[in-house]
């Protein structure tokens, strides 16, 4: 009941600025279009790629609000910005623009964590090499992950639990 | 003070044949002739060119290892010269004890210096190393009496004192030495005519000789000790009291009056059972013509009942003339019906009991088959003993597992309700509970074998004895009582500081310790341990730990309040705990009792440090130990190695840097295994961080361009 009237209230606020700053919101949905493909695409994964896309849309629409606010406010000015094809160049290039960044950084993440991961392994080794040096063999333990570790009970248990008869064959 | 200096040199005088070492030279009494012997002539003093060894006894008497004098040697002990440095020309004589069995040390203690009538007097006594034998020894150093033994062999036949003599010249003074000897609390138990002096030359004045080179009356025949006494072995005796003193005297006297022994050649068996089946003055003297005078004497001084025997008050009358009613033996019970048993025929209790102790697998039948009990029930008419045995067949029985350890343990204690006074006999083995530690110190001075002491005390035959002897309860043995229970729990410990060895030391106070590693210091006190340890550490295997058995055993028992939790750390399963526990045991001792430095003994124990050094976890410690415990070694001072080694604020900042590195160990195994077997969640991780990073960047661009865009314009 709570979320309706809120809901409400922001709509009630967003007309009168909306019907105040049309030829802004006229160029920006023709300009934005991308970036709610973006967020629609990525539901569900964070908004990571909508926010990254629609920074890099924001930033391609710049040039062209930037004209709409010091060239006169007007819906006519507008529908100039949204009927040049140059312009629609900028906003979608743009766009795919920040989808390439939004595409290509894990991977670069990745790689120069995998390269770094090698370097910490024979640092961490070298540290447990003067621990057994200064505290002696006893200080060495083997790691084992929980889960590796109650897989390995529960085969063992099954092991003990279903003795084979000489000469039976063991069930699959 | 027991431990004397000693030194070792060249004598000044004439080389000397070669003094036989003591374990050679067979006892006197064996080894002295038959005949009379003239008295021993005194021997010049060293001369001052010669080559004989001699050794210095408490700073004062020069003791001549080459110049032996047999007709003095005590059955444990070899007489030689003596020279006293402080009065040039007292008669003097040593007597060196063998280290096979004890000196009686506490007796040694009262009577040093001691002046009593008709005793040989103790000059001195000390332990000294002894060259012949190449260890110490215990010395005793008496006046040397002129005129040789009265009778130089028990064996032997001698010219009798004359009858006029024996009143004044011998019983009397002989009497009232023994009486301050009693109320010394001495009970001399080495009265015989082979251990009677004349001090004088004239042979004029007879003293009592050496009472204290061996255990009491070991030395003793039968025939001159009590039917009681004498059914012991001679290592079990007991200390015993003034009336055995005074029997032995009497039977002494008899002999000095006969000029003979006159059971010479009669079986030990034999002797006892005559004593009891006749008496002993009747089974003494049998057939002898006695002196009519001393009749009466004797007859007093050789009665079998304790009670009645006479005492130097009674001699007093008796030598003032007065006569003194005569004793009349208790008639013993005599059944009407014999019990026939080994082919006699028995009509009382103790010849009875005697024969049984003879003819032990024989006895076990008439116990078990209740002829025994019917006979004394109807026989005697003495139901309390009758039904005594029955329980203590019933018991025994219902205890023992195994029945021929338990028929033994029956015939056992049947005897002891037969015959109370009597030993505690337990097939070949006899004692009483008060010569059980001489006989135990003296089995485990021979090797022998012990398992007859622990079956002694496992099989509680103790309290049977104590139970057996009714109401007439001495307080000693409720205090042996006591004792023998702590001897049982010793023997079920098999830790250091207790088992069988605990057993002799605890039972033996003047006992020396018998370690192997020290028996040859002869080591009484627990101060002298360190010592002797240290001046035994260049020749001992020092891969052996100092403190054995033996020690560990000696120590808590002389000095438990100060040695027992650091004992008790030294049987630590875990070897570094045990380690430091046995360095505690030392460093304590020579904390509290000195000396200041033992440089051997410190070498020796720094050597046995390693697995206390390896308790350390931190290697760079271990390396820091290994440096600074040569150092602390040439100080001598175990307390504080002791205090280096086991530092309680080192050890934990150890544990706790252990801890530490081994939780980094296991940390830094965790991150590796998660580099190495985390592939997936890596790859998730860097996608996760690529996008973050994607978006920052494209924000920043977008402001960037968005400020670039603004001032294009406005400017």
């Amino acid at each position: 009941m709570k979320k309706r009237s809120t809901a409400f209230l922001y709509v009630m606020l967003a007309i009168p600025i909306g019907l105040m700053i049309i030829p802004t919101v006229i160029v920006l949905a023709v300009a934005l279009v991308p970036t709610g493909v973006a967020f629609i695409m990525e539901r569900g994964k964070g908004y990571y790629g909508g926010l990254t896309v629609g920074a890099m849309n924001l930033a391609g629409a710049s040039p062209y609000l930037a004209d709409l606010w010091t060239q006169g406010h007007t819906v006519q000015v507008a529908l100039g910005v949204i009927t040049n094809v140059f312009a629609w160049l900028v906003f979608y290039g743009a766009a795919m623009f920040g989808w390439a960044i939004y595409s290509t950084t894990p991977a670069a993440v990745s790689a120069f964590m995998t390269m770094t991961a090698g370097h910490r392994i024979t640092g961490m080794r070298a540290q447990q090499r003067e621990l057994v040096q200064k505290w002696g063999p006893d200080v060495e333990s083997v790691y084992e992950p929980e889960g590796a570790k109650a897989a390995a009970q529960a085969a063992a248990a099954q092991m003990n639990a279903e003795p084979t008869a000489p000469g039976a064959k063991r069930a699959a | 003070m027991a431990e004397a200096a000693a030194d070792l040199r060249q004598a000044p005088g004439p080389a000397k044949p070669a003094a036989p070492t003591l374990a050679a030279v067979p006892a006197a009494s064996a080894a002295a002739p038959a005949s009379p012997t003239p008295p021993p002539q005194p021997t010049p003093a060293p001369q001052a060119n010669g080559g004989g060894s001699f050794i210095v006894v408490r700073d004062r008497f020069t003791l001549y290892c080459d110049r032996p004098i047999p007709s003095l040697d005590m059955p444990n002990a070899l007489a030689y010269e003596v020279a006293d440095r402080k009065q040039e020309g007292r008669p003097l004589y040593a007597l060196v004890c063998k280290p096979e069995m004890p000196a009686r040390i506490s007796v040694m203690r009262t009577l040093k210096g001691l002046e009593i009538p008709a005793v040989l007097h103790m000059v001195d006594w000390g332990v000294a190393e002894w060259p012949p034998v190449d260890r110490k020894c215990v010395i005793v150093i008496y006046h040397r009496p002129m005129g040789g033994r009265v009778m130089d062999s028990m064996a032997g036949s001698f010219k009798r004192v004359p009858d006029h003599q024996f009143a004044r010249a011998i019983i009397k003074p002989i009497a009232d030495g023994l009486v301050e000897l009693s109320l010394k609390g001495i009970a001399h138990r080495a009265i015989r005519p082979d251990n009677l002096y004349y001090m004088d030359e004239q042979r004029t004045k007879i003293v009592l000789g050496d009472c204290v080179t061996s255990v009491p009356a070991h030395h003793q025949p039968v025939v001159l000790e009590t039917i009681e006494s004498g059914m012991a072995l001679p290592s079990g005796r007991g200390a015993g009291s003034y009336p055995e003193d005074m029997y032995a005297f009497g039977a002494s006297v008899l002999m000095l009056a006969i000029g003979r022994n006159p059971m010479q050649g009669v079986a030990d068996a034999e002797i006892t059972k005559r004593k009891i089946q006749v008496g002993s003055y009747a089974a003494l003297v049998g057939d002898e013509r006695m002196p009519v005078a001393l009749i009466e004497c004797l007859r007093g001084l050789l009665t079998d009942d304790t009670e009645q025997r006479w005492q130097a008050t009674n001699i007093d009358l008796w030598l003032n003339g007065k006569r003194l009613t005569p004793i009349q033996a208790k008639a013993e019970s005599q059944a009407q019906r014999p019990l026939r048993f080994a082919d006699q025929e028995f009509h009382s209790i103790r010849p009875l009991s005697y024969a049984m102790y003879q003819n032990w697998e024989k006895a076990i039948q008439i116990i078990n088959d209740g002829t025994l009990e019917v006979w004394i029930r109807r026989g005697h008419e003495i139901n309390d003993l009758a039904d005594g045995i029955a329980m203590a067949i019933k018991s025994t029985y219902a205890m023992s597992g195994n029945k021929n350890d338990a028929d033994d343990v029956i015939v056992s204690r049947v005897l002891m309700l037969l015959d109370p006074k009597a030993p505690i006999r337990f097939r070949d083995f006899r004692c009483y509970i008060e010569g059980f530690g001489g006989s135990l110190a003296i089995a485990t001075l021979r090797k022998q074998k012990l398992q007859v002491f622990s079956d002694f005390i496992n099989r509680e035959l103790w309290r049977h004895w104590i139970a057996a002897q009714g109401g007439k309860v001495h307080a000693d043995n409720q205090q042996f009582e006591g004792v023998f229970r702590d001897l049982k729990n010793y023997l079920k410990d098999p830790n250091s500081g207790a088992g069988v060895e605990r057993c002799v030391y605890e039972l033996n106070e003047w006992l020396p310790c018998l370690s192997p590693l020290i028996e040859s210091q002869y080591v009484m006190e627990v101060k002298g341990v360190l010592l002797a340890l240290d001046s035994m550490s260049k020749n001992a295997n020092t891969k052996l730990w100092p403190v054995d058995r033996h020690i560990a055993a000696f120590l808590r028992a002389r000095y438990a309040k100060g040695t027992g939790a650091q004992i008790d750390s030294m049987n630590d399963p875990r070897p570094d705990r045990a380690t430091i526990g046995m360095l505690s045991v030392l460093a304590i001792v020579q904390w509290r009792l000195g000396p200041a430095a033992l440089y051997g003994l410190s070498g020796w124990v720094g050597g046995l440090m390693g697995p206390v050094i390896n308790s350390y976890q931190n290697r760079n410690k271990r390396k820091d130990l290994e440096k600074e415990i040569p150092k602390l070694v040439r100080k001598g001072n175990l307390a504080e190695l002791y205090n280096y080694l086991d530092n309680p604020e080192e050890r934990q900042c150890d544990a706790e840097g252990f801890a530490w590195a081994k939780a980094e160990y296991a940390a830094a195994e965790k991150m590796v295994y998660d580099f190495e077997h985390g592939q997936v969640d890596r790859q998730e991780s860097a996608i996760k961080l690529g996008r973050q990073t994607g978006t920052v960047a494209a924000t920043l661009i977008m402001f960037v361009t968005f400020l670039i865009v603004l001032m294009g314009k406005l400017l």
